[in-house]
């Protein structure tokens, strides 16, 4: 990791440091707050750290992505494996001398201790979560006849729709069907939880039809359960029920039933004309919307095509007459209707810049789940348009207090930096590349193969190639060897041009290095640029027996090489006064049945001091390639 | 003051040497004999160690690697080595020394089960305020994903089990850090 912090970028500015000369001043005043301002001065984010929650441990801490998630994972499977044996072995855990009591350290009840038909015993599942038990609970009641109280009836109501009529998975349990799903699936949604489906008949409706009297909490329940898991057209049939029975409803149904507009209705403006018609019911009951009403309305107007960039303003101007602030997800929907497209035209970064002003330096908290989406598309906004300025905005209101929070899971964090190093690479001078990459990576940003290829053009274009074999510690610490491509990349910038000795002797190095990479690692595939790529190197770095044994690579992987790496090759072997390997060098050519023999058996036969026999060799191979057809 | 060193000396022969058939604290309540009419004071006695072999690793042939830790003898404590075990129950005023040492004692076992064949020296324990904090070396025979387990794990067990937040930190090591061969 300290090759990452500390290798490259600084020696050159210490370099040139060191040549100026350093005037001592007589005496030096401090202001009063100077040991405040330095003692503030390391409160910011320590760039080297790693991140809190791994061991301080060079063998402990993650290095890619995936180490990242499959620490932190194990991590909280073991905490839960602690914690059921604490739960299902509570009388080692009940002594108690913590002075005051600390209740979330106690174990906790996860098995039903009353069996009897009860009202009680209804709420205990209710309270554990066991879905099932509760419903076969309720039913026991309802056969005994027993009453069973609103409050609770609602609250079984709010479990059977939350759970969807099945049991919370419990950890451990339910692994395998989860992985299967998640395989399957895994482009569509997240693998955390599988999307249950509303069936026909279930408890829900069972248990809501058989309610003698029903009022605004079932409804909810039921409409948003529905709503939950996926059935739409039941969703909205339900709800005309309620308007037949003139039940009031709630601001919870019409959040829910305006989320699930886009569902019912295809064609642009019924969608919009359904949302109206819900929004006209709600004034009607005279029902307050609040933030979550107006974010599923943005919601529903990303699908709504043309009419959004309409309307989406109007409603951002309710909610501000209503005096409810947009949350971020409020934002983010905005950002998706007007930058729809990346050939949307430049004239509309506008709507992007004039946030960005009002945006600036306000911290924020998570009021909606859609909020960490937020800056993950304002990055992509700034990328599309190339816009660096924004860009550093963007980045500027990140790190506005606590709102690096809003960043999101690690999926959604690596996406939000790796659009902003793109960003950075394209448009930025390599050394505040270079600064930004010391600070990032790894420590906040796990670059992939796509970054480094940013990365290494960066670096090309700025024409900082000195930089490549520290480059090339970093991918091997960060293990992004696997790429064949990345690798290609990287052996090509090496091997463009010539450059000082002691660079060549390092590209020499890292050449070798990825030679071993290529030879250990199954499923690389050589090519033949890759492989003409590193005996160029080696061989301008005067490691003629390396080379040569590169040569032979060639025979083995059935890469043909090129002309100009074979003529190299001979102005290498005058150079040393190898003349045998000159000749099997033409031998090796007319092997590969190359146009180029002849030219280089004249070429061999000329430059070099041949014996007899060599000279009758060359000789026959010149005639026997023959001059080039037409 | 005098106490101490004995007590902690018993904890590091018993947890990881074999050699001392020491049984820490095994209760002999002889309360029928001891204790008087009003309240009993059992008396617990344990077997003894004495003072010239506690935590003392016998000389050899000189096949034998020693750590720094086992390689000096209890009465360097504070001369060439530190405390295994930090708290403040035995300055003046202070008491629940006897509780803290059970403690060490079961955290000791805890870790040595929990990360059986990883622990390269002994557990140092630090408490500050509420906190406690095992900070421990281990060896680099699992992989990562293991030892995060485990830490996670021994976390949230001891913290349910002490009523206190308890923090593990973790330093591995390729190999064992021999000091000298006896």
């Amino acid at each position: 990791m300290h090759s990452l912090c500390g290798a490259f970028g600084w020696t050159p500015a210490v370099h040139q440091q060191a040549k100026e000369s350093v005037i001592l001043p007589r005496k030096k005043a401090w202001s009063k707050e100077a040991v405040l301002e330095t003692l503030a001065s390391t409160l910011n984010r320590d760039s080297t750290a790693y991140p809190y929650q791994f061991q301080d441990d060079p063998y402990l801490s993650p290095r890619t992505a995936t180490e990242f998630k499959l620490y932190s994972l194990a991590q909280d499977s073991g905490r839960s494996a602690a914690r059921y044996f604490v739960n299902n072995h509570p009388k080692f855990f009940t002594k108690d001398f913590a002075e005051p009591h600390i209740p979330c350290l106690m174990p906790e009840t996860v098995s039903l201790l009353l069996e009897e038909v009860s009202e009680e015993a209804l709420k205990e599942r209710i309270t554990l979560r066991k879905v099932t038990a509760a419903v076969d609970m309720y039913d026991q009641l309802l056969q005994t006849g027993t009453a069973v109280s609103m409050e609770t009836t609602h609250e079984l109501l709010d479990l059977i729709c939350l759970y969807c009529d099945r049991n919370p998975v419990q950890e451990g349990e339910a692994g395998a069907e989860e992985e299967k799903e998640g395989r399957r699936m895994t482009s569509r949604r997240g693998a955390d939880v599988p999307r249950l489906s509303w069936t026909e008949n279930n408890n829900a409706e069972r248990i809501f039809y058989l309610l003698p009297e029903r009022d605004t909490r079932c409804y909810s329940a039921v409409i948003r359960g529905m709503v939950k898991h996926g059935a739409y057209a039941k969703a909205f049939s339900v709800y005309s029920d309620m308007l037949n029975n003139r039940t009031p409803g709630d601001v919870h149904i019409f959040n829910a039933l305006i989320s699930a507009a886009p569902e019912v209705r295809d064609g642009y403006s019924e969608r919009w004309d359904l949302i109206s018609e819900l929004l006209n019911h709600m004034k009607q009951q005279e029902i307050h919307p609040n933030l979550l009403t107006f974010n599923s309305v943005l919601k529903s107007l990303r699908q709504c095509g043309s009419l959004a960039r309409s309307y989406s303003p109007q409603t951002l101007n309710e909610m501000k007459a209503l005096g409810i602030a947009p949350s971020l997800a409020s934002y983010d929907h905005i950002l998706a209707v007007f930058y729809k497209s990346v050939s949307s035209g430049p004239s509309n970064s506008d709507v992007l810049q004039n946030l960005m002003t009002e945006l600036e330096g306000q911290s924020f908290t998570c009021v909606d789940p859609d909020d960490v989406l937020f800056f993950s598309s304002a990055m992509k906004v700034c990328l599309d348009n190339k816009d660096l300025e924004l860009g550093y905005r963007v980045q500027s209101l990140v790190e506005v207090g606590e709102n690096w929070r809003l960043l999101g899971d690690s999926v959604q964090l690596s996406i939000y930096y790796g659009r902003f190093f793109n960003l950075l690479c394209m448009m930025e001078d390599v050394d505040v590349v270079l600064r930004w990459y010391k600070q990032m990576v790894p420590s906040l940003y796990y670059p992939n193969a796509q970054g480094m290829k940013h990365l290494l053009q960066a670096l090309d274009t700025d024409g900082r190639l000195d930089l490549l074999p520290d480059i090339w510690t970093d991918m091997k610490t960060l293990g992004l060897y696997n790429r064949a491509d990345l690798l290609e990349q990287l052996l090509g910038l090496m091997a463009g041009e010539e450059h000082s000795p002691e660079l060549q002797e390092a590209f020499a190095v890292c050449a070798l290095d990825v030679k071993s990479v290529f030879e250990e690692k199954a499923g690389l595939e050589w090519s033949a640029s890759s492989l003409s790529h590193v005996t160029t190197l080696l061989l301008r770095a005067s490691k003629a027996q390396q080379a040569w044994d590169m040569l032979k690579l060639f025979k083995a992987h059935n890469r043909i090489p090129s002309e100009a790496l074979l003529n190299s090759f001979l102005s290498v072997c005058q150079r040393d006064g190898a003349s045998e390997r000159a000749v099997e060098l033409v031998q090796l050519s007319a092997a590969f049945c190359l146009t180029s023999t002849s030219g280089l058996a004249s070429r061999a036969l000329a430059e070099f001091d041949l014996n007899q026999e060599q000279r009758l060799v060359l000789a026959g191979l010149e005639a026997a390639a023959g001059p080039p057809s037409d | 003051m005098i106490v101490t060193p004995s007590l902690s000396e018993l904890n590091m022969a018993a947890s990881l040497t074999s050699t001392a058939n020491v049984r820490l604290l095994s209760s002999f309540a002889w309360s029928s004999l001891l204790s008087g009419p009003i309240g009993s004071r059992s008396l617990h006695v344990t077997a003894v160690c004495c003072k010239n072999r506690a935590a003392r690793i016998r000389v050899g042939k000189g096949e034998k690697p020693l750590t720094y830790e086992q390689a000096y003898h209890p009465h360097h404590i504070a001369h060439h080595k530190g405390w295994l075990s930090q708290h403040t129950s035995n300055l003046k005023g202070e008491d629940g020394a006897a509780e803290r040492t059970i403690e060490d004692v079961f955290i000791r076992r805890f870790m040595f089960g929990t990360f059986h064949g990883c622990l390269a020296d002994e557990i140092v324990i630090k408490r500050r305020g509420n906190l406690l904090i095992v900070c421990a070396l281990m060896l680099q025979k699992l992989p990562p994903q293991k030892f995060y387990f485990l830490t996670g794990y021994s976390e949230v067990l001891l913290s349910h089990f002490y009523k206190c937040p308890v923090k593990l930190e973790i330093q591995t090591l390729q190999d064992k850090h021999v000091y000298k061969y006896i």
